[in-house]
């Protein structure tokens, strides 16, 4: 009881203390643009942490380049980005820097705006103290708000899959699909959330990791959402087909994810590990490596299928952690995202090594990045070894979550029992 | 055999007016030129012509039938099977080493001076084997056969710069399309070993006429030296192959204090002992400085303020020297470059993962000038486009570029061939920039002595003439930029087992955690009075 009273106490101080949503959104949102529209963008932008080949703006300006030069840029291997992206900065979207800056910053904020309507609809409330928080936690994660100073397309993409999921969560079947359709033919990788977004449409955005239960989705209806996302696909490729008149587009992006071509140094375990994988074994690997990501699709899908919205965070965390090409946003994306699940926070077991490892890896893969390819004094082996330390810090946040997102089924043990694994 | 006797007779007649006469189509020419340089040093450049009268380039259709019988005597043998057996029109193979310095040393009498191998050659479309595989097979041919590395000009450095090459010779009318492959591999160098094989497909060897002076203790001792080979096809006069050494010597290393004076026997230190019996001409040339000088012998005749010996009449051994009556001064401000444009090339940037290239050429002429700019870059080395810029005198400007071809590259193949029209302002610098990237390797993809760096090929920078609105590259005028060397990005190469085994067990790590934690049930469990007791502490003391 007192808790409880504890608890209003507090919650009633931090709702005269916080802003509110309008007022954060603002004050974050003009702060991030006043310090995008400064040179911040040149010295981020060859940052191999913040943005990969798959999603550098300069990349995507020389495609934009070539694009507009009349140059197939897809004959060759200088452009990851999809057609559609190059299309639409051709004509909609801003092309000089400092107005992609503000289009970034501006993309953050709807993001942010975006995770706060997830929240809501998932505790079912028309607004609190709480969504000032959910809000700070997209805009001042670090590791989202330096790729968006770099201006790395994965900001889009993170914003398209939280769009993605707040359209799953108010059952919009099909704007949902066609985004998420949208951010998988941008990034291949995202087809992995797909199962759990389409048995979310199939059910409702709260809370039931308390309460599991089976689905109540059935296989026909499953199968007619999944067939809507392939139409969808299907559709934006046949665009994608008809703006380069041909299908070269496929290998130099799609195609670019399942083999890594381009081993440039990232956050995540692919490319060292193919930099240094012998000729004939890569082939065998690459397919590993890539049906690895889908495995957990499955287990993950079923066992949370109570909650496809938790099923979606925590493969959204496994993505982070293992896809090719992964930069700083993709955990960012996934942490915070923790920040609308604050039921699980009393079961985590270990949430201060995880933030001790990221301290560790944030500080030391810059350091050792620099040392490596600019100062010379190091080897690849630094960076490598921050790398292994970021995929353990992701790991353990993500292990961490999954053990408290079911934990929390059994509720407070006390004194005299303890919850166990069979 | 009374009968077949008879028959024997004519026979070998005929079969020896056929040589007489083959001997006839065939012509060999050498030439030797000695040139002193406004630095001091001589340059000397060797060629042999041998011409093959009325001959032809195999028609590539022809290529699946067997070939025609060939009789060659002084044309070489070697050399012919292979152009008839990938049907090759026209070939160039440079293989140099050193940097020529165009400003000091003026435009080189043989063009190609680009630093390491570059190879070339125009094909015609049309047999059943592609292109390519005929190119690929003339590279491993020409490979074998003067030992050079040229095998590796694969794929990785094959480009077609259609635009900024034109054939030198001929193509014969066959309404077949002609295609060039070119590939350069600056890290190539010139040595005896290359020298060898070159030497053998002279009819004197050398043992006698010119060819006799190519000594390689001199030749590579020289501050540049290249061999050329280049064959061609002439509409009215038949194939012509023509084998060229080039080299720049330096009198004043070796003498005391500043005498510039050589001889044929100090450069070389060979003389001409006797003269080449199958050569139409044999001619050493001289050109004569505006000093006051002396020469040795006395010159068969004086052309175009050169002296001229003929080797054939003069009296043997022949020594030709030179000899100024004034020591040599070093001037202190060089004349102003007798080529048309100069240019700097060079990457910028200390990181290994990016850099920038950047461009530097002088139109060193009174009237503007449009000139074709060739790069060719290995796919490691990676342009970004959209940050080209032109700068003179440090202003921005958008007039210079024009007509710009771009073939991407594709990572761990096809390298990237960046041609463009710029036109030069008079007695203007023109500076480009580009930001590039440098790509990251597999392991097994760099070198030995992976840290030295790469080299990348020079680029090249072909004068035009406009024929009624079309660009024809004049490729007589071609000049070579210096080579570069591009400093990668290496991984670790002990660590591959420790790489996949550090990687494998993180994964096979969260994913056991994750499985095991998915699929076992979790469970209350009632603790033992013990452990309560040991909790209840626990929470105590908390």
């Amino acid at each position: 009881m007192l808790e409880r009273l504890n608890t209003k106490q507090s919650s009633s101080l931090a709702s005269s203390t916080l802003p509110n949503l309008p007022l954060t959104l603002l004050a974050l949102g003009s702060l991030k643009i006043w310090i995008a529209l400064t040179d911040v963008y040149d010295a981020l932008k060859r940052s191999q942490e913040l943005s990969s080949p798959m999603s550098s703006y300069s990349q995507l300006q020389e495609g934009i380049y070539l694009f507009e030069h009349g140059i197939n840029p897809y004959s060759g291997g200088s452009v990851r980005h999809s057609p559609l992206l190059l299309s639409l900065f051709t004509t909609l979207f801003p092309k000089s820097r400092r107005a992609a800056s503000v289009f970034w910053a501006l993309s953050d904020v709807l993001g942010a705006w975006i995770l706060v309507q997830i929240w809501r609809a998932r505790q079912n409330v028309k607004g609190g103290w709480r969504d000032t928080l959910v809000a700070a936690s997209y805009l001042l994660n670090p590791y989202l708000f330096l790729p968006s100073l770099a201006l790395s397309t994965s900001t889009l993409e993170n914003t398209l899959i939280l769009a993605t999921i707040l359209l799953a969560c108010r059952g919009r079947a099909a704007p949902s699909l066609l985004l998420l359709a949208f951010s998988t033919h941008l990034s291949l990788n995202s087809l992995v959330i797909l199962i759990p977004v389409v048995l979310l449409l199939l059910s409702d955005p709260h809370s039931h990791l308390a309460s599991p239960q089976p689905s109540k989705a059935t296989l026909k209806r499953i199968g007619a959402l999944i067939g809507t996302f392939v139409f969808y696909i299907f559709v934006l490729g046949s665009i994608s087909t008809l703006v380069v008149n041909n299908l070269s587009w496929i290998p130099q992006t799609w195609g670019a994810t399942l083999t890594l071509p381009d081993l440039q140094p990232n956050t995540g375990l692919w490319w060292y590990f193919f930099t240094e994988m012998f000729d004939h074994f890569r082939p065998f690997f690459l397919m590993v490596f890539t049906t690895h990501l889908l495995i957990y699709v499955a287990p993950i899908s079923i066992k949370f299928q109570y909650d496809p919205l938790y099923a979606t965070f925590i493969l959204l965390g496994i993505l982070g952690t293992f896809k090719p090409y992964a930069t700083l946003s993709d955990p960012g994306l996934f942490f915070s995202m923790i920040a609308i699940f604050p039921e699980i926070y009393s079961y985590l077991r270990h949430p201060i090594v995880t933030a001790l490892l990221h301290l560790h890896a944030g500080l030391l893969m810059p350091l050792f990045n620099h040392i490596w390819l600019s100062q010379g004094t190091g080897n690849a082996n630094f960076f490598y070894a921050t790398t292994l330390v970021f995929a353990c810090a992701n790991a353990a946040g993500l292990v961490d979550c999954i053990w408290a997102g079911m934990r929390l089924a059994i509720g407070q043990s006390g004194d005299k029992f303890e919850v166990v694994q069979e | 055999m009374p009968p077949l006797r008879v028959f024997l007779w004519p026979l070998t007649l005929l079969h020896l007016l056929t040589v007489a006469l083959a001997a006839n189509t065939e012509t060999f020419n050498e030439r030797l030129s000695l040139n002193s340089l406004q630095d001091g040093k001589v340059a000397a450049k060797f060629t042999f012509t041998t011409l093959l009268k009325d001959g032809k380039p195999r028609d590539p259709r022809l290529l699946e039938r067997e070939d025609e019988s060939q009789h060659f005597t002084i044309f070489p043998l070697a050399l012919g099977q292979i152009l008839r057996q990938y049907g090759v029109t026209e070939l160039h193979l440079n293989l140099n080493a050193g940097k020529w310095n165009y400003d000091v040393w003026g435009s080189p009498e043989e063009k190609g001076v680009g630093t390491g191998g570059e190879l070339w050659a125009w094909l015609a479309d049309g047999a059943n084997t592609s292109i390519d595989e005929r190119w690929k097979g003339l590279r491993n041919a020409l490979a074998g056969l003067f030992c050079a590395s040229l095998g590796s000009l694969d794929e990785l450095r094959t480009t077609i710069p259609s635009r900024a090459f034109s054939p030198e010779g001929s193509l014969p009318h066959w309404d077949l399309p002609h295609h060039i492959r070119h590939g350069s591999l600056p890290s190539e160098n010139v040595c005896t070993e290359n020298l060898t094989p070159f030497l053998k497909l002279l009819p004197c060897k050398s043992l006698s006429g010119i060819a006799s002076l190519l000594n390689p203790h001199r030749l590579f001792d020289a501050d540049w030296h290249g061999m050329g080979v280049h064959v061609l096809w002439r509409e009215d006069e038949g194939i012509e192959v023509r084998l060229t050494f080039q080299s720049v010597f330096d009198p004043l290393r070796f003498s005391n204090g500043r005498i510039q004076d050589w001889s044929l026997k100090s450069l070389f230190n060979r003389q001409v002992e006797r003269a080449c019996p199958v050569a139409e001409s044999s001619e050493i040339l001289v050109g004569l400085p505006h000093a006051i000088y002396s020469i040795k012998p006395e010159p068969s005749s004086i052309r175009h303020k050169s002296a001229v010996f003929d080797v054939n009449t003069l009296e043997k051994p022949l020594d030709v020297s030179l000899h100024w009556r004034n020591p040599f001064q070093y001037p202190l401000v060089y004349a102003t470059p007798s080529t048309p444009i100069s240019i700097r090339r060079t990457l910028t940037g200390s990181s290994q993962a990016w850099g920038q290239l950047s461009v530097a050429v002088t139109n060193n002429r009174e009237d503007p000038l449009s000139i074709i700019y060739l790069e060719t870059m290995p796919w490691l080395v990676q342009f970004f486009l959209h940050t080209l810029e032109t700068r003179i005198d440090g202003a921005l400007v958008d007039n210079v570029i024009s007509n710009l071809t771009y073939t991407l590259p594709i990572p761990h193949s096809r390298p990237t061939t960046l041609q463009m029209l710029l036109t030069l302002p008079p007695k203007k610098t023109v500076y480009l920039t580009m930001e590039v990237t440098k790509a990251f390797l597999r392991y097994t993809e760099h070198p030995p002595d992976a840290e030295r760096g790469w080299d990348l090929p020079p680029a090249i920078f072909t004068p035009v003439r406009f024929d009624n609105d079309t660009v024809v590259p004049l490729s007589d005028e071609r000049m070579y930029s210096s080579v570069l060397l591009a400093d990668l990005a290496t991984p670790d190469f002990s660590m591959p087992y420790n790489v996949i085994m550090f990687t494998c067990s993180l994964i096979a790590f969260v994913f056991g955690t994750i499985h095991n934690a998915l699929t076992r049930k979790l469970v209350v469990v009632p603790l033992t009075d013990d452990k309560a007791k040991e909790n209840e502490k626990n929470t105590e003391g908390s």
